[in-house]
Protein backbone atom coordinates (compact mmCIF):
# COMPACT_ATOMS: atom_id res chain seq x y z
CA UNK A 1 0.00 0.00 0.00
CA UNK A 2 2.81 2.37 0.92
CA UNK A 3 4.67 1.64 -2.28
CA UNK A 4 1.51 2.38 -4.25
CA UNK A 5 1.34 5.71 -2.43
CA UNK A 6 4.91 6.47 -3.53
CA UNK A 7 4.11 5.45 -7.11
CA UNK A 8 0.94 7.47 -7.41
CA UNK A 9 2.38 10.59 -5.77
CA UNK A 10 5.44 10.43 -8.01
CA UNK A 11 3.21 10.05 -11.04
CA UNK A 12 1.25 13.08 -9.86
CA UNK A 13 4.46 15.08 -9.60
CA UNK A 14 5.67 13.92 -13.00
CA UNK A 15 2.41 15.02 -14.63
CA UNK A 16 2.30 18.29 -12.69
CA UNK A 17 5.82 19.12 -13.78
CA UNK A 18 5.11 18.01 -17.34
CA UNK A 19 7.96 18.25 -19.78
CA UNK A 20 9.41 21.40 -18.31
CA UNK A 21 13.05 20.84 -17.38
CA UNK A 22 13.46 21.32 -13.63
CA UNK A 23 16.68 22.00 -11.80
CA UNK A 24 18.58 19.43 -9.72
CA UNK A 25 17.91 21.06 -6.31
CA UNK A 26 14.20 21.06 -7.11
CA UNK A 27 14.27 17.38 -8.13
CA UNK A 28 16.03 16.52 -4.89
CA UNK A 29 13.50 18.57 -2.91
CA UNK A 30 10.55 16.83 -4.61
CA UNK A 31 12.06 13.39 -3.99
CA UNK A 32 12.51 14.10 -0.28
CA UNK A 33 9.08 15.62 0.11
CA UNK A 34 7.59 12.41 -1.31
CA UNK A 35 9.72 10.28 1.05
CA UNK A 36 8.78 12.32 4.11
CA UNK A 37 5.08 12.30 3.28
CA UNK A 38 5.29 8.53 2.79
CA UNK A 39 6.87 8.21 6.22
CA UNK A 40 4.17 10.37 7.81
CA UNK A 41 1.40 8.37 6.16
CA UNK A 42 2.83 4.86 6.15
CA UNK A 43 4.69 4.59 9.45
CA UNK A 44 2.11 6.35 11.63
CA UNK A 45 0.17 3.16 12.17
CA UNK A 46 3.02 1.13 13.74
CA UNK A 47 1.60 1.27 17.25
CA UNK A 48 -2.05 1.97 16.44
CA UNK A 49 -2.22 -1.40 14.69
CA UNK A 50 -0.99 -3.13 17.87
CA UNK A 51 -3.77 -1.47 19.83
CA UNK A 52 -6.47 -2.37 17.35
CA UNK A 53 -5.46 -6.02 17.32
CA UNK A 54 -5.16 -6.00 21.12
CA UNK A 55 -1.57 -7.20 21.18
CA UNK A 56 -0.23 -4.30 23.28
CA UNK A 57 -0.77 -6.06 26.59
CA UNK A 58 0.94 -9.21 25.37
CA UNK A 59 3.99 -7.23 24.33
CA UNK A 60 4.02 -5.22 27.55
CA UNK A 61 3.98 -8.39 29.63
CA UNK A 62 6.51 -10.44 27.69
CA UNK A 63 8.99 -8.10 26.08
CA UNK A 64 10.99 -5.16 27.36
CA UNK A 65 10.03 -1.74 25.99
CA UNK A 66 13.39 -1.14 24.37
CA UNK A 67 13.04 -4.41 22.45
CA UNK A 68 9.64 -3.41 21.13
CA UNK A 69 11.04 -0.07 20.02
CA UNK A 70 14.06 -1.70 18.39
CA UNK A 71 11.80 -4.07 16.46
CA UNK A 72 9.55 -1.27 15.26
CA UNK A 73 12.56 0.85 14.32
CA UNK A 74 14.15 -1.88 12.24
CA UNK A 75 10.88 -2.67 10.48
CA UNK A 76 10.23 1.02 9.74
CA UNK A 77 13.78 1.48 8.49
CA UNK A 78 13.46 -1.45 6.08
CA UNK A 79 10.12 -0.09 4.87
CA UNK A 80 11.65 3.34 4.31
CA UNK A 81 14.57 1.84 2.41
CA UNK A 82 12.07 0.18 0.08
CA UNK A 83 10.31 3.55 -0.32
CA UNK A 84 13.68 5.18 -1.08
CA UNK A 85 14.60 2.66 -3.73
CA UNK A 86 11.21 2.63 -5.45
CA UNK A 87 11.06 6.41 -5.22
CA UNK A 88 14.52 6.89 -6.67
CA UNK A 89 13.93 4.33 -9.42
CA UNK A 90 10.59 5.75 -10.48
CA UNK A 91 11.91 9.30 -10.20
CA UNK A 92 14.76 8.61 -12.58
CA UNK A 93 12.37 6.75 -14.90
CA UNK A 94 9.73 9.50 -15.01
CA UNK A 95 11.80 12.65 -14.68
CA UNK A 96 14.97 11.60 -16.46
CA UNK A 97 17.23 11.79 -13.46
CA UNK A 98 20.99 11.75 -14.05
CA UNK A 99 22.68 10.61 -10.85
CA UNK A 100 26.32 11.65 -10.95
CA UNK A 101 27.32 10.09 -7.62
CA UNK A 102 25.18 7.00 -7.10
CA UNK A 103 27.08 5.85 -3.99
CA UNK A 104 26.70 9.27 -2.34
CA UNK A 105 23.01 9.25 -3.19
CA UNK A 106 22.51 5.81 -1.60
CA UNK A 107 24.42 6.83 1.53
CA UNK A 108 22.36 10.01 1.88
CA UNK A 109 19.12 8.05 1.42
CA UNK A 110 20.16 5.43 4.00
CA UNK A 111 21.40 7.87 6.65
CA UNK A 112 18.39 10.12 6.08
CA UNK A 113 16.07 7.16 6.50
CA UNK A 114 17.62 6.29 9.86
CA UNK A 115 16.80 9.73 11.24
CA UNK A 116 13.39 9.71 9.60
CA UNK A 117 12.53 6.26 10.99
CA UNK A 118 13.75 7.30 14.46
CA UNK A 119 11.62 10.45 14.60
CA UNK A 120 8.53 8.79 13.12
CA UNK A 121 8.60 5.69 15.33
CA UNK A 122 8.60 7.48 18.68
CA UNK A 123 5.98 9.97 17.51
CA UNK A 124 3.75 7.15 16.25
CA UNK A 125 3.99 5.61 19.73
CA UNK A 126 2.90 9.00 21.12
CA UNK A 127 -0.10 9.39 18.83
CA UNK A 128 -1.20 5.81 19.52
CA UNK A 129 -2.02 7.05 23.04
CA UNK A 130 -4.05 10.03 21.80
CA UNK A 131 -7.79 9.77 21.32
CA UNK A 132 -8.30 12.04 18.32
CA UNK A 133 -5.60 10.93 15.91
CA UNK A 134 -6.52 12.44 12.55
CA UNK A 135 -3.61 14.29 10.96
CA UNK A 136 -1.76 14.48 14.30
CA UNK A 137 1.43 12.71 13.18
CA UNK A 138 2.39 15.14 10.36
CA UNK A 139 1.66 18.09 12.67
CA UNK A 140 4.11 16.74 15.24
CA UNK A 141 6.61 15.29 12.77
CA UNK A 142 7.24 17.96 10.13
CA UNK A 143 8.60 20.77 12.34
CA UNK A 144 11.10 18.31 13.82
CA UNK A 145 12.24 17.13 10.42
CA UNK A 146 13.20 20.55 9.05
CA UNK A 147 16.90 20.34 10.05
CA UNK A 148 17.09 16.87 8.50
CA UNK A 149 15.21 17.98 5.38
CA UNK A 150 17.55 20.92 4.76
CA UNK A 151 20.66 18.74 4.92
CA UNK A 152 19.38 15.78 2.93
CA UNK A 153 17.97 17.94 0.15
CA UNK A 154 21.29 19.72 -0.24
CA UNK A 155 23.32 16.51 -0.06
CA UNK A 156 21.04 14.74 -2.55
CA UNK A 157 21.15 17.60 -5.01
CA UNK A 158 24.95 17.53 -4.75
CA UNK A 159 24.80 13.83 -5.61
CA UNK A 160 22.64 14.60 -8.64
CA UNK A 161 24.70 17.49 -9.93
CA UNK A 162 28.12 15.98 -9.41
CA UNK A 163 29.97 19.12 -8.43
CA UNK A 164 32.34 18.51 -5.55
CA UNK A 165 30.97 15.07 -4.69
CA UNK A 166 31.77 13.71 -1.25
CA UNK A 167 33.96 16.57 -0.12
CA UNK A 168 31.26 19.14 -0.88
CA UNK A 169 28.71 17.76 1.56
CA UNK A 170 30.79 16.85 4.61
CA UNK A 171 28.85 19.14 6.95
CA UNK A 172 25.55 17.84 5.63
CA UNK A 173 26.58 14.20 6.07
CA UNK A 174 27.79 14.94 9.59
CA UNK A 175 24.50 16.66 10.41
CA UNK A 176 22.39 13.83 8.99
CA UNK A 177 24.37 11.23 10.95
CA UNK A 178 24.24 13.26 14.15
CA UNK A 179 20.51 13.85 13.73
CA UNK A 180 19.94 10.11 13.41
CA UNK A 181 22.10 9.40 16.46
CA UNK A 182 20.46 12.01 18.68
CA UNK A 183 16.93 11.06 17.64
CA UNK A 184 17.58 7.34 18.23
CA UNK A 185 19.14 8.01 21.65
CA UNK A 186 16.26 10.26 22.69
CA UNK A 187 13.78 7.62 21.46
CA UNK A 188 15.28 4.88 23.62
CA UNK A 189 15.45 7.19 26.65
CA UNK A 190 11.87 8.42 26.33
CA UNK A 191 10.07 5.37 24.94
CA UNK A 192 9.58 3.72 28.33
CA UNK A 193 7.39 6.65 29.48
CA UNK A 194 5.12 6.33 26.47
CA UNK A 195 4.92 2.55 26.44
CA UNK A 196 4.17 1.75 30.08
CA UNK A 197 0.83 2.86 31.47
CA UNK B 1 2.92 27.80 47.67
CA UNK B 2 3.18 31.50 46.93
CA UNK B 3 4.74 34.40 48.76
CA UNK B 4 2.28 37.21 47.95
CA UNK B 5 4.52 39.96 49.21
CA UNK B 6 7.52 38.86 47.21
CA UNK B 7 5.41 38.50 44.09
CA UNK B 8 3.95 42.02 44.47
CA UNK B 9 7.39 43.52 45.01
CA UNK B 10 8.90 41.78 41.97
CA UNK B 11 5.91 42.62 39.79
CA UNK B 12 6.04 46.32 40.64
CA UNK B 13 9.80 46.31 40.15
CA UNK B 14 9.42 44.75 36.68
CA UNK B 15 6.72 47.22 35.66
CA UNK B 16 8.76 50.19 36.85
CA UNK B 17 11.89 48.84 35.17
CA UNK B 18 10.10 48.35 31.84
CA UNK B 19 8.59 51.85 32.02
CA UNK B 20 12.08 53.31 32.34
CA UNK B 21 13.29 51.11 29.45
CA UNK B 22 10.43 52.28 27.22
CA UNK B 23 11.15 55.93 27.96
CA UNK B 24 14.91 55.52 27.53
CA UNK B 25 14.43 53.46 24.37
CA UNK B 26 12.52 56.23 22.63
CA UNK B 27 14.16 59.29 24.15
CA UNK B 28 17.88 58.51 24.46
CA UNK B 29 19.78 59.72 21.45
CA UNK B 30 22.61 57.78 19.82
CA UNK B 31 24.91 58.37 16.84
CA UNK B 32 23.51 57.52 13.43
CA UNK B 33 24.11 53.93 12.27
CA UNK B 34 24.47 53.05 8.63
CA UNK B 35 21.30 51.64 6.97
CA UNK B 36 19.57 51.08 10.32
CA UNK B 37 19.38 54.69 11.47
CA UNK B 38 16.60 55.10 13.99
CA UNK B 39 15.04 51.70 13.38
CA UNK B 40 17.94 50.46 15.49
CA UNK B 41 15.73 51.30 18.46
CA UNK B 42 13.86 48.12 17.68
CA UNK B 43 16.91 46.33 19.09
CA UNK B 44 15.59 47.07 22.58
CA UNK B 45 12.36 45.23 21.90
CA UNK B 46 13.02 42.67 19.18
CA UNK B 47 16.11 40.96 20.61
CA UNK B 48 14.87 40.59 24.22
CA UNK B 49 11.80 38.75 22.86
CA UNK B 50 14.12 36.12 21.44
CA UNK B 51 16.04 35.82 24.72
CA UNK B 52 12.78 35.56 26.64
CA UNK B 53 11.47 32.85 24.35
CA UNK B 54 14.68 30.84 24.85
CA UNK B 55 14.33 31.23 28.62
CA UNK B 56 10.71 30.08 28.40
CA UNK B 57 11.70 27.06 26.32
CA UNK B 58 14.28 26.07 28.93
CA UNK B 59 11.77 26.47 31.76
CA UNK B 60 9.21 24.42 29.85
CA UNK B 61 11.71 21.70 28.98
CA UNK B 62 13.01 21.52 32.56
CA UNK B 63 9.53 21.05 33.97
CA UNK B 64 8.66 18.49 31.29
CA UNK B 65 11.67 16.49 32.42
CA UNK B 66 10.50 16.79 36.03
CA UNK B 67 7.01 15.58 35.02
CA UNK B 68 8.58 12.35 33.77
CA UNK B 69 10.54 11.93 36.98
CA UNK B 70 7.86 12.78 39.54
CA UNK B 71 4.48 12.77 37.76
CA UNK B 72 3.59 15.89 39.75
CA UNK B 73 0.61 17.74 38.16
CA UNK B 74 2.09 21.09 39.19
CA UNK B 75 5.11 20.38 37.00
CA UNK B 76 2.76 19.74 34.09
CA UNK B 77 1.03 23.06 34.69
CA UNK B 78 4.39 24.84 34.79
CA UNK B 79 5.57 23.23 31.54
CA UNK B 80 2.32 24.15 29.77
CA UNK B 81 2.19 27.75 30.98
CA UNK B 82 5.87 28.38 30.21
CA UNK B 83 5.23 27.08 26.67
CA UNK B 84 2.17 29.35 26.32
CA UNK B 85 3.93 32.51 27.49
CA UNK B 86 6.99 31.53 25.43
CA UNK B 87 4.80 31.23 22.33
CA UNK B 88 3.44 34.71 23.01
CA UNK B 89 6.96 36.17 23.17
CA UNK B 90 8.01 34.18 20.10
CA UNK B 91 5.12 35.64 18.07
CA UNK B 92 6.06 39.13 19.25
CA UNK B 93 9.72 38.50 18.38
CA UNK B 94 9.04 37.23 14.86
CA UNK B 95 6.53 40.04 14.19
CA UNK B 96 8.90 42.80 15.28
CA UNK B 97 11.63 41.15 13.21
CA UNK B 98 9.53 40.88 10.05
CA UNK B 99 8.35 44.50 10.31
CA UNK B 100 11.90 45.65 10.97
CA UNK B 101 13.36 43.88 7.94
CA UNK B 102 10.44 44.88 5.70
CA UNK B 103 10.92 48.60 6.26
CA UNK B 104 14.70 48.64 6.53
CA UNK B 105 16.11 46.24 3.95
CA UNK B 106 13.19 45.58 1.63
CA UNK B 107 11.84 49.06 1.02
CA UNK B 108 10.20 49.22 -2.39
CA UNK B 109 9.78 45.45 -2.68
CA UNK B 110 6.93 43.19 -1.67
CA UNK B 111 9.14 40.96 0.45
CA UNK B 112 7.72 40.20 3.88
CA UNK B 113 9.15 36.78 4.56
CA UNK B 114 12.88 36.33 4.18
CA UNK B 115 14.76 33.12 4.77
CA UNK B 116 16.77 34.38 7.65
CA UNK B 117 18.19 31.54 9.80
CA UNK B 118 16.88 32.94 13.06
CA UNK B 119 13.48 33.66 11.61
CA UNK B 120 13.27 30.01 10.54
CA UNK B 121 14.38 28.78 13.95
CA UNK B 122 11.70 30.79 15.72
CA UNK B 123 9.07 29.58 13.26
CA UNK B 124 10.07 25.97 13.89
CA UNK B 125 9.93 26.48 17.63
CA UNK B 126 6.46 28.01 17.25
CA UNK B 127 5.33 25.09 15.07
CA UNK B 128 6.63 22.65 17.69
CA UNK B 129 4.66 24.42 20.41
CA UNK B 130 1.64 24.43 18.12
CA UNK B 131 2.03 20.66 17.85
CA UNK B 132 2.45 20.46 21.65
CA UNK B 133 -0.87 22.25 22.23
CA UNK B 134 -2.66 20.18 19.58
CA UNK B 135 -1.29 16.98 21.13
CA UNK B 136 -2.48 18.05 24.58
CA UNK B 137 -5.98 18.65 23.28
CA UNK B 138 -5.99 15.15 21.77
CA UNK B 139 -5.15 13.45 25.09
CA UNK B 140 -8.10 13.22 27.43
CA UNK B 141 -6.87 11.69 30.68
CA UNK B 142 -4.82 14.28 32.71
CA UNK B 143 -2.11 11.92 33.99
CA UNK B 144 -1.52 10.45 30.55
CA UNK B 145 -1.61 13.91 28.98
CA UNK B 146 1.07 15.20 31.35
CA UNK B 147 3.42 12.32 30.60
CA UNK B 148 2.93 12.00 26.84
CA UNK B 149 3.10 15.72 26.13
CA UNK B 150 6.26 15.99 28.26
CA UNK B 151 7.84 13.27 26.13
CA UNK B 152 6.94 15.17 22.97
CA UNK B 153 8.24 18.47 24.34
CA UNK B 154 11.63 16.94 25.16
CA UNK B 155 11.83 14.87 21.96
CA UNK B 156 11.07 17.83 19.70
CA UNK B 157 13.63 20.02 21.45
CA UNK B 158 16.45 17.64 20.46
CA UNK B 159 16.01 18.64 16.81
CA UNK B 160 16.58 22.36 17.34
CA UNK B 161 20.35 22.54 17.97
CA UNK B 162 21.00 21.15 14.48
CA UNK B 163 19.56 24.26 12.94
CA UNK B 164 22.46 26.23 14.39
CA UNK B 165 24.82 24.24 12.19
CA UNK B 166 22.79 23.60 9.07
CA UNK B 167 20.96 26.76 8.16
CA UNK B 168 23.74 29.36 8.46
CA UNK B 169 25.67 27.49 5.74
CA UNK B 170 22.80 27.71 3.30
CA UNK B 171 21.21 31.07 3.91
CA UNK B 172 22.30 34.61 4.40
CA UNK B 173 21.41 36.43 7.54
CA UNK B 174 20.51 40.01 8.32
CA UNK B 175 21.69 39.52 11.88
CA UNK B 176 25.02 40.80 13.19
CA UNK B 177 27.78 38.26 13.67
CA UNK B 178 26.77 36.20 10.63
CA UNK B 179 29.17 35.75 7.75
CA UNK B 180 30.04 39.08 6.16
CA UNK B 181 28.03 41.07 8.68
CA UNK B 182 29.66 43.30 11.26
CA UNK B 183 29.74 42.00 14.81
CA UNK B 184 27.19 43.17 17.32
CA UNK B 185 29.70 45.31 19.22
CA UNK B 186 30.81 47.12 16.06
CA UNK B 187 27.42 48.51 15.10
CA UNK B 188 26.01 49.32 18.49
CA UNK B 189 26.99 52.41 20.39
CA UNK B 190 27.69 52.12 24.14
CA UNK B 191 24.59 54.23 24.76
CA UNK B 192 22.46 51.59 23.08
CA UNK B 193 23.93 48.81 25.15
CA UNK B 194 23.05 50.83 28.23
CA UNK B 195 19.40 50.31 27.33
CA UNK B 196 19.68 46.95 25.59
CA UNK B 197 21.03 44.79 28.42
CA UNK B 198 18.56 46.10 31.01
CA UNK B 199 15.79 45.54 28.42
CA UNK B 200 16.65 41.83 28.32
CA UNK B 201 16.40 41.64 32.11
CA UNK B 202 13.14 43.59 31.99
CA UNK B 203 11.44 41.33 29.46
CA UNK B 204 12.63 38.13 31.13
CA UNK B 205 11.17 39.62 34.31
CA UNK B 206 7.91 40.25 32.47
CA UNK B 207 7.93 36.59 31.44
CA UNK B 208 8.37 35.59 35.07
CA UNK B 209 5.43 37.76 36.17
CA UNK B 210 3.09 36.47 33.46
CA UNK B 211 4.23 32.87 33.91
CA UNK B 212 3.88 32.68 37.69
CA UNK B 213 0.53 34.45 37.51
CA UNK B 214 -0.82 31.95 35.01
CA UNK B 215 0.62 29.00 36.97
CA UNK B 216 -1.22 30.11 40.11
CA UNK B 217 -4.55 30.52 38.31
CA UNK B 218 -4.10 27.13 36.61
CA UNK B 219 -3.20 25.51 39.92
CA UNK B 220 -6.33 26.91 41.60
CA UNK B 221 -8.40 25.63 38.71
CA UNK B 222 -6.70 22.25 38.95
CA UNK B 223 -7.65 21.95 42.62
CA UNK B 224 -11.28 22.57 41.72
CA UNK B 225 -11.62 20.53 38.54
CA UNK B 226 -8.60 18.14 38.63
CA UNK B 227 -7.81 19.34 35.11
CA UNK B 228 -4.48 21.00 34.35
CA UNK B 229 -5.65 22.54 31.08
CA UNK B 230 -6.47 26.23 31.25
Amino acid sequence: MLLMFVLSSLFLIALAVGQEPISEPLKSALLWVVIMFSAAIGLGRSFIAEQERGTVLLLQLNVRGSQVLAGKLIFNFILLTAVDLVGLGMFSFLLDLQIEHLSLMLVVLTLGSIGLAGATTLLSAIIARASNKGPLLPVLLFPMLIPLLLSVVRAASEALEGGMGWSGVQTELATITAFGGVVLTASFLLFEYVWTE
Amino acid sequence: MVNVKRYTVVRNLVFGWLTVILLAGFLLNFPKINILEHTARNLYFHVPMWFTMMAAAFVSGYHSWKVLQTGDPLRDIRALQAARVGTFFGILGITTGIIWSRFTWYVGTDVWWNFDPRQIMVSIQLLIYGGYFVLRSALDEPGKRAKISAVFNLFAMTALPFLLYVIPRQMESLHPGAEGNPAFSQITHPVMRLVFYPAIIGFVGLFWVLYTQRVRVAWLKYRVTQDSEM
